[in-house]
């Protein structure tokens, strides 16, 4: 009950004149940004950071956190409307949403996309509001054993669920892997796979990677068929906004799942990335309409945005109570609180309550705000795709260099997103899954370094992978989820030794 | 026309020389376990013989015609390979000019030229949308953002 009336209390902070307009504010510039790939909510934050050090630090943290909202929201966008994913949060969106967008519903995938992660961002706030010591202990409990164990449940979850040939997948997934490792290695401090080229010093950014997979790759393969996105019509139909908004309640079983991996991922530093893989993975395998995933199928985005706004919610929190940034934006936030005079930390909720609270609030009202701007914006994003073919492919193209280029300031990158263009042109031609790829781009080296270190700490002992409850429990559901869909092809193939071959699926 | 078969091919002998060339990268960051742990090299070394091998096999499927897509014999049409030059092409030369003219120019003259010389667009329409886009990116990353982009070699001979 206390901590209800202190969240009151942060409504009158939150809920002023001053304060709503910071939040509108914030929440445009961070559309922007978030729609703009190459630009992403660390930008923004770090651009306006200059700017707050005259305001009020719970102004200024409010101004900041609704432009990491409105990131949040616009990633999504190209990832629907043009299969380029903004953020590396939003690839699992392009799954189902570029699909249905391609086939002419790009209201109702940009709707649903939007409604979901707010409903996503709701549950992680509700989360923060009444579970914030709690949670705060739970992430002290999290050591390099137990973030391996939470990124190989990720793998587990998503794994296998393609439809691809399996020896493809492998690959697939090797060599992102390999990509990965490209860079200094974090561990050793060497540097690993750079052939001799100093650029390659840094690594290749997933934004580089993802870029030329997912947005030139299938520019090529739309050419190739004469693509020509469905008729849209031409007035903006505000009706199908609530229509699909209207629907979401169908998928509560889907949203509440999500939302609660979603949770789950954020406040255990695996992060919104591996939350929406993960989630995306479990809402295949266990909807009924899991076989027409990746043909545009609204659940197909439902489960992804919601994880990916929950986890983006929730994973504030270990800033705020243990000073641990659980995100570069977040970093970037925390350098502002001390600039500010704050001290991060589990002091902060004794010392600078109104502080915490006025922030807490502001997340409640500062998400209604973003998904109401959003939502009003989704006739303008949806109009996009009326533009004729022939005019859009060399402004992506162009948005894909330029992306590329200002990840770090380098031409080398433009270079590579264009070879990696070409790859995932013809792995996309013959059927390797570009998804498994991705996804150990991203984490990869992350799991990597976590499953060293535990083999430092044990002396190279496996068993402290079931050291104690919480590492075991994860070990043991990434396990299961990894031989599931094995057993159950054991079992179809046992009963109906034909019935496979005939199945067709979309290969993500 | 390029078949399928061939097209296999082509992406296993890729992936594997990738393969190869993680494996023999792999040994000069040492491999097993040494004081310092895992060694930086193992797990680099250990993905690279994974890839190696799926690639063989995926070879080996590709050039008998087996697997997945056995049925589909062609893999792109003479038509179908010119579409995708058509936009693949003027792409590489963009990226290819932008350490010479920088960003602005090069983008100009990629939309100027994919729109105008295949009478996709009227010439004064191509010119408005290849004037504008250079401005939208200078007024968005440059001023806003301040992110800058490669002026190129001629804007640094002309002093900017």
């Amino acid at each position: 009950m206390e901590n209800l009336q202190s969240l009151l209390h942060g409504f009158t902070i939150a809920v002023t004149v001053p304060h709503l307009t910071l939040m509108v504010i914030g929440v445009l510039l961070g559309i922007l940004v978030g729609v703009l790939p190459g630009l992403g909510a660390p930008n923004g934050v770090s651009l306006l950071l200059p700017l707050t050090f005259g305001m009020q630090p719970v102004s200024a943290i409010i101004l900041l956190s609704s432009m990491y909202w409105g990131a949040l929201f616009g990633g999504s966008v190209t990832s629907i409307l043009f299969n380029i994913p903004g953020e590396p949060s939003s690839v699992a969106t392009t799954f189902d949403g570029y699909p249905m967008a391609r086939d002419g519903r790009p209201t109702t995938a940009l709707a649903t996309a939007f409604g979901s992660a707010a409903f996503g961002a709701l549950v992680g706030v509700i989360l923060i509001t009444f579970l914030a010591s709690w949670v705060a202990q739970v992430a002290l409990a999290f050591g390099p054993p137990e973030y391996f164990a939470v990124y190989f449940l990720a793998f587990a979850s998503f794994v296998g669920m393609g439809g691809a040939a399996p020896i493809k997948t492998v690959v697939a997934l090797a060599i992102g892997f390999a990509i990965a490792a490209i860079g200094i290695d974090t561990v050793s401090g060497s540097v690993r796979l750079t052939m001799g080229i100093d650029e390659l010093v840094k690594g290749v950014s997933f934004v580089v990677a993802v870029m030329g997979l997912f947005g030139i790759g299938e520019l090529l393969i739309a050419v190739e068929e004469e693509f020509s996105a469905r008729a849209v019509s031409s007035r903006v139909d505000w009706k199908e906004v609530f229509r699909a908004l209207g629907r979401l309640p169908h998928h509560g079983i889907a949203l509440l799942r999500s939302a609660a991996i979603g949770c789950w991922m954020g406040i255990t530093p695996g992060g919104p990335t591996a939350a929406s893989f993960m989630s995306y993975g479990i809402a295949k395998r266990f909807s009924s309409n899991g076989a027409r995933f990746g043909t545009g199928e609204a659940e197909g985005i439902v489960a992804p945005e919601t994880a990916d706004h929950a986890a983006g919610t929730s994973a504030l929190l270990p800033m705020l109570s243990l000073g641990i940034p659980g995100s570069a934006t977040a970093a970037v936030m925390m350098g502002g609180l001390m600039i500010w005079g704050l001290n991060p930390g589990p002091m902060l909720f004794v010392d600078q309550k109104d502080f915490v609270w006025g922030l807490i609030a502001s997340m409640y009202v500062g998400n209604i705000v973003a998904v109401a701007l959003v939502l009003l914006t989704v006739p303008v994003f949806a109009a996009l795709m009326r533009i004729p073919f022939a005019v859009i492919a060399p402004l992506i193209v162009i948005i894909c260099v330029v992306g590329a280029y200002s990840v770090s300031n380098s031409y080398l990158d433009v270079v590579l997103m264009l070879g990696f263009g070409v790859v995932g042109y013809l792995f996309k031609k013959l059927h390797y899954p570009l998804a498994p790829l991705v996804l150990a781009i991203v984490i990869g080296d992350k799991a990597e370094d976590a499953f060293r270190q535990a083999m430092l700490m044990s002396k190279g002992s496996l068993g402290i992978f079931f050291a104690n409850g919480l590492v075991t429990t994860l070990v043991l559901a990434g396990m299961a989820l990894l031989l599931l869909p094995l057993a159950l092809q054991i079992v179809r193939l046992l009963r109906k030794p034909d019935v496979s071959a005939q199945e067709k699926v979309r290969i993500i | 026309m390029i078949s399928r078969r061939a097209l296999e091919i082509a992406a296993a002998v890729l992936t594997g020389i990738f393969g190869v060339v993680v494996v023999v990268s792999s040994f000069d960051n040492g491999i097993g376990w040494s004081s310092a742990g895992v060694d930086a090299g193992t797990f680099p070394f250990l993905t690279g013989i994974i890839i190696v091998l799926g690639s063989l096999y995926n070879l080996g499927q590709g050039a008998l015609g087996r697997g997945t897509l056995a049925i589909v014999r062609v893999a792109v049409t003479p038509s179908e390979l010119r579409r995708l030059a058509g936009l693949f092409v003027p792409a590489a030369i963009f990226v290819a000019v932008i350490p010479m003219i920088g960003m602005y120019l090069a983008s100009a003259a990629y939309v100027f030229a994919v729109l105008a010389l295949p009478k996709r667009q009227s010439v004064l329409r191509a010119l408005v949308i290849a004037a504008a886009t250079p401005l939208a990116l200078y007024v968005v990353f440059e001023r806003m953002f301040q992110v800058s982009l490669p002026h190129g070699a001629l804007a640094a001979a002309f002093g900017f």
